[in-house]
Formats: C-alpha cells, sequence, structure tokens
C-alpha cells in the first residue's frame, strides 16, 4: 500500500468565525418597546416570584438565621448572642459519621440507578416512537403513585414475613433478614429515585445521532467499543444531571432511611428531624440544613456548568 | 493484488426494509483503483447500496465480496472499508486529531506510529494548524476535509462516499469535486461515490451506475451514459434531453408524434412505442425552409428564449399546431429545448424555425 502523498498546497478555508458587531444605537421607540416587554414579564412572573418569595426565601432566610442561636437549657432557642456553636458541633465525631454514611449510602444509590437505568434507557430511546411513548408512561406510574404507599410496600417485601423472605426460605437459604439495614435504605432508595435517573438518561439518548456510532463501527470500533468511546461520552451530559437528580434528594432522604432503616442507618435528614423535634436543638437542625442546602448548591452547579458544556458540544452535529 | 480482482463485486444484492425493497437484485463489479459513482434521485437505494458495502446494513440477499472475499455477514469493523458519511458524523467531543486517529487506535496502532500518519493525513487533506480544534469549530469544507481523512488514514481498500459534497455551497464544491478526483488518483485507492447530482457523477467518476427504484438500470462511462441512454430514465435524468414520442417504423426508422418520419437506430420489434432522446445542444436552428438536405428536421416557433451568457436556450413548439402559437385547443404543442452558444445569430421568440439534428447523436429509448 502506498503511504498517502501529500496534495498540491493550497489556502486552507478559514473558520466561519462570526463578525463582533457593535450594538447599534435604539431608538425610542425601540426603548419603549422593550420596556413595556419587561414590564408584562415582571407581571407574569409575580405570582410565582411571590410565592417563592414567602413559603420558600423567608423560612430558608429564617434557616439561615437560626443556625447562628443559641440553644438555652431549657431547650429553647434564644435570638441574642450569635455564634458559630452549632457550626462547630457538625465536626463532632457522631455527625461526620452521619454525614459520611448519608454521603456512602447516597453515593451507592446513584451507581446502582446509573448502572440500572442506563440500559434501560438505552433500550427506551432505541425503539419506534409509538412504543417509547407507552414505555416512559409506565416509567411514570411509580412516579405518580404515592410515595408513602410505595415505600411501605418495599417494607412488606422485604420483610421477614414477607415474599422475599418466603421465597429465600423455599430456596433453603434461610430467613432473609435485610429490613432495617443500609442495604434496604439503599435498595429503597434506588426504587424511589430511579425515574430522577432514567428520564435526563433517556433525554440525553434519544438526542443522540446514532451515525456516529456508525461511523465509529464503519472505523473498525466493536460494539463495545464504540459504546464506551462515542455513546458514553455523548450522553455525559444525561449522566451527570441523572447522578446529581439522584444523589441530592438519597443524600438529604428522611422518608425511606426512617421507614426501611434501623438505628443502624441513621442518616443526616432524620438526624435534622430529630434535632427539631425529640432533641430541641434548633440551632443545630439549622445549621445541618444550611450544611445540606450548600451540598445541594454545590450538585446543582456541577449540573449547570454540565448543561452548560452540553451546549457548546452538542449530542447532534452541529 | 492482481488486476482482474474486482474491488467490489455484487450479485443480484437485495435489501428489503419490511415490505418495501430498498434495493432490488443488483449486479455489479467495481474495478480496482475505480472512481465509480452511484447515482439516481432520492430514495433509489444508492445509500443503501453503499451502507450494505460498508456493514452498516445486511443485505436481504445475494453475494458481496471486496477483493474476492465473501464479506456479506462480516460486521462493519472487519471490512476493509471506511466511509465518509454525508454531514460527515464527525465525532463532536474529539478534536481534529482525536476524529482522524480513531481508526488507528481502533486498531491498536498507537504512539509515534499512529502520530506520524495523523500528521500524513492531516496534511493530505491540508489542515494542518486545525489538529486541535473542534469539529465545531470548523466550516463546511473544512469538516469535509476532516472526514476523509479520517476515513484515507486507515488507507481502505475502498473509500465508500455518500453525498459527500451535499452540504457544501456550488462554488466550494467544484472546486471539491477537482480535488478530490486529483486525490484519488493520487491515492489509488478504490472510490465508491454516492450522488444524486449528475453533473457531479459525470464530472468525476470513470463510470457511472444509474440507480432507479432499487434496479440498476445502466453502468458505464460519462459519455457512454449521456450519449447512448439506455432507457427513457436514464436518458431523463442524466443531463437534460428532449424525449420525442413516437413508434418505430423499422430498426432505422421511427414515426414521431409530432408528424415527421425521421432516421432513428434502434433494436425494437416495428410498431414500438417509443421516444428520441435529442440532447438541447444536439439541436440545430435554422430559419424555416434552410434545414440542409437529408436530416431529420421538425418545423416550430419560438416560444421563449433565454439569455444564460455562455449559451441561449430556445423552447420551440413543433407539430402541426406549432404556426398556431402552440395553443391549439386540447392538446398543448410539443416542445422541444435547444441550446446554442452565444456568439452564433440571437433568435427571438415568435420566430419560425426548423430544427434539426444529426442522427448519430441521438439514442431511441424504450420505457
Amino acid at each position: 500500500m502506498p503511504p498517502l502523498r501529500r496534495a498540491k498546497p493550497a489556502a486552507a478555508q478559514p473558520a466561519t468565525s462570526p463578525e463582533p458587531t457593535a450594538p447599534a444605537p435604539m431608538t425610542p421607540a425601540e426603548i419603549a418597546a422593550q420596556r413595556r416587554k419587561r414590564r408584562t414579564g415582571a407581571l407574569i412572573a409575580s405570582p410565582g416570584a411571590l410565592y417563592l418569595l414567602i413559603f420558600f426565601m423567608v423560612p430558608l432566610g429564617l434557616i439561615t438565621v437560626y443556625s447562628f442561636a443559641t440553644r438555652t437549657s431549657t431547650g429553647r432557642t434564644s435570638l441574642s448572642g450569635w455564634n458559630l456553636n452549632s457550626y462547630e458541633r457538625i465536626a463532632d465525631d457522631v455527625i461526620v459519621g452521619i454525614i459520611a454514611r448519608s454521603a456512602w449510602l447516597a453515593f451507592l444509590t446513584t451507581v446502582l440507578c446509573l448502572v440500572v437505568a442506563y440500559p434501560f434507557a438505552y433500550y427506551l430511546a432505541t425503539r419506534p416512537p409509538r412504543l417509547r411513548a407507552r414505555l416512559l408512561v409506565l416509567v411514570m406510574i411509580p412516579f405518580w403513585t404515592n410515595g408513602l404507599v410505595r415505600i411501605f410496600a418495599i417494607r412488606f417485601l422485604l420483610g421477614s414475613n414477607g415474599p422475599a423472605s418466603a421465597l429465600s426460605e423455599a430456596m433453603g437459604f434461610g430467613t432473609f433478614r435485610i429490613l432495617f439495614t443500609p442495604t434496604a435504605v439503599v435498595l429503597g432508595m434506588v426504587y424511589g429515585f430511579l425515574t430522577f435517573m432514567v428520564l435526563p438518561l433517556y433525554v440525553a439518548l434519544e438526542r443522540m445521532d446514532w451515525r456516529l456510532v456508525e461511523a465509529a463501527r464503519d472505523l473498525y470500533a466493536s460494539g463495545s467499543k464504540a459504546f464506551w468511546r462515542v455513546t458514553v461520552p455523548l450522553t455525559r451530559s444525561g449522566i451527570v444531571a441523572g447522578c446529581v437528580l439522584v444523589f441530592v434528594p438519597s443524600f438529604g432522604s428522611y422518608v425511606v432511611p426512617e421507614i426501611l432503616g434501623g438505628a443502624k442507618t441513621l442518616l443526616i435528614g432524620s438526624y435534622v428531624a430529630r434535632q427539631f423535634q425529640a432533641a430541641r436543638n434548633w440551632p443545630l437542625g439549622a445549621a445541618l440544613s444550611v450544611l445540606v442546602i450548600v451540598a445541594m448548591l454545590v450538585a446543582v452547579a456541577i449540573n449547570q456548568r454540565n448543561s452548560a458544556n452540553a451546549e457548546r458540544t452538542p449530542a447532534g452535529m452541529p | 493484488m492482481s488486476a482482474d480482482v474486482p474491488a467490489v463485486e455484487m450479485h443480484g444484492i437485495s435489501k428489503r426494509f419490511g415490505e418495501v425493497a430498498a434495493v432490488d437484485g443488483v449486479d455489479l463489479q467495481i474495478g480496482d483503483g475505480e472512481f465509480f459513482a452511484l447515482l439516481g434521485p432520492s430514495g433509489c437505494g444508492k445509500t443503501t447500496t453503499l451502507r450494505m458495502i460498508a456493514g452498516l446494513d445486511i443485505p436481504s440477499e445475494g453475494r458481496l465480496a471486496i477483493f474476492g472475499e465473501e464479506v456479506a455477514s462480516w460486521p462493519p469493523d472487519r471490512r476493509p472499508v471506511n466511509t465518509v458519511f454525508q454531514a460527515y458524523a464527525l465525532f463532536p467531543h474529539m478534536t481534529v486529531a482525536q476524529n482522524i486517529a480513531f481508526g488507528l487506535q481502533m486498531r491498536g496502532i498507537r504512539g509515534p506510529d499512529a502520530d506520524r500518519q495523523v500528521a500524513e493525513a492531516t496534511a493530505l487533506v491540508q489542515l494542518e494548524g486545525m489538529e486541535h480544534r473542534r469539529p465545531s469549530q470548523l466550516s463546511g469544507g473544512q469538516q469535509q476535509r476532516v472526514a476523509l481523512a479520517r476515513a484515507l488514514v486507515n488507507h481502505p481498500k475502498v473509500l465508500l462516499l455518500d453525498e459527500p459534497l451535499g452540504a457544501l455551497d456550488l462554488k466550494l464544491r467544484q472546486e471539491m469535486q477537482v480535488e478530490l478526483k486529483a486525490l484519488q488518483r493520487e491515492v489509488g485507492i478504490t472510490f465508491v461515490f454516492v450522488t444524486h447530482d449528475q453533473e457531479e457523477a459525470l464530472a468525476m467518476s470513470d463510470r457511472v451506475g444509474v440507480m432507479s427504484e432499487g434496479r440498476l438500470l445502466q453502468v458505464g462511462t460519462p459519455a457512454e451514459v449521456y450519449e447512448h441512454p439506455a432507457s427513457r430514465f436514464v436518458a431523463d435524468f442524466i443531463g437534460r434531453t428532449n424525449l420525442l414520442e413516437g413508434v418505430t417504423e423499422s430498426p432505422s426508422a421511427m414515426r414521431l408524434n409530432a408528424g415527421a418520419v425521421v432516421a432513428a437506430a434502434n433494436e425494437l420489434p416495428p410498431g414500438s412505442p417509443a421516444a428520441l432522446s435529442v440532447r438541447p445542444e444536439q439541436v440545430r436552428l435554422h430559419r424555416r425552409g434552410e434545414a440542409p438536405e437529408g436530416t431529420p428536421c421538425l418545423d416550430g416557433v419560438i416560444t421563449d428564449a433565454t439569455y444564460l451568457g455562455h449559451a441561449f436556450v430556445y423552447m420551440i413548439a413543433i407539430g402541426p399546431n406549432a404556426d398556431a402559437g402552440g395553443s391549439g385547443a386540447g392538446d398543448p404543442a410539443p416542445t422541444i429545448t435547444a441550446r446554442s452558444e452565444t456568439g452564433s445569430t440571437a433568435l427571438d421568440a415568435g420566430e419560425r424555425v426548423t430544427v434539426s439534428w444529426l442522427p448519430a447523436s441521438t439514442t431511441v429509448v424504450a420505457d
């Protein structure tokens, strides 16, 4: 085979770069039109903004204020003598342990969700459109069902008198004891949050340009190599979005560990609730809440940057 | 490899999608080092044929060999062919250099050897200095070059090109036609090129295969296909032509519906309905009655004259009703298109003329 030889030199075309255009000064009519548009926009947004202000921003502000307050010996909260005591307590071994366990179980939940959801989303996205719509409804049905009911159903399934245990005994493995263990909590959270992983993955895979996979196959990539080198990188935005959407609620989860977990699976959500209820230590509960919110904001920031990247290099061709 | 082993050989290749036969019984041989164009309107099965050579579609029936090896059931990654895809299908998450290196990597070629080959391919398509750009930062023409380099770097035995110039504007497309042809001569690789643009096919290829509705209608050099179309479809699809309807009278003559009996060599049984294909540039215009003796001719009236800069295009109403302005009740008079170089005397609409042609420049086509 002859080596590839250099063709005759010719000037390469310059890349298309949009000319920077100086903003032209606006006429009074244009300014008035813009002002009207802005006023209409503000009017439309105001009910939602008001709602969020009263029921979200104000409580959030209160929580932040309380986190700097002091708990009196009687369990009341004194709104004077501001200090960082509650934040300092977060460094306690007990609390660090709870945070680490919460993060670990949230991490396991995220990984399991990804492993379960990716093949399923792949299957969904590669079906003919009509079947796809029907399967999506099936995905959404558990999502529309009351969460508490679903978790209690899992509790029944996993319980020592439940079907899982009966099956295990029938097969000679003895009684099935995973209820009230971290395993049960992770199983419950995977079940509860799976939809949050499936949907962004489905969107990313559905937008995927499959001709790129064909191109990879044409360039000597086996099916699995094409998957790892092309499909996975091109659906990265969906993977990151799904992971953030599962990790955040898993980390602060309250209902699932309360119902499926035992004494050894105290997670940060339950611990915060305990501070506000039984322990009557509002400043500590508030400080921990702030911590969870900050963790969530970090995750959201990661997701934002990820989707901004995805816009620069879309799944399809430009 | 010996010269008489064809690069691509197809016997009775068909591809059905459900009930629809996208490709229907194609027999085709493409020679080693040939620049072969598969030409046809959209939906004629040309892209499916190309994809079967690439291994992206598996034939429903038939035999397919690449340099003598039966490959019909091989997956695409085992075939010694590479494809330049329509719209290029460059990997958007990789740089130009990574795109080009992909095929080498997949075959386990890494390190300095791979770097050298990537640099060679980059130079071949004149993309030096663009190695670290993303495809989205390139112009259409540059993306096209990356797609070429990404395929050629693998030294495929056959390069498949699916409408590679379709996304470029006219000027760039014409430049790339010349360049692609020069490139093919340099690297000596067999090119199989799919296009719906007959001018492109004629300009670039050694041989052309014309497809319609899944069938391969005619294969030949551009001149053969243009000058001696085997069917009405080919005559009409390749270039512009006048199809004068009529009935054959003998192996050497045909009666046109426009009235005249003209010399027309054909192999059809006498009495067959057929059409005489006369290319516009073969039509000669004379003032009425001044046509040379012994050539087939028809009287007509110019209904429209268009100035194209390098040529005039005339529409001429012919047949019995022509002198009435071509607007006889009901049946519109058939028209014939003529093309003549500027420099000849310009004629105006309304002029009464006689058109003639040389019998050797025409072809009789059946349905």
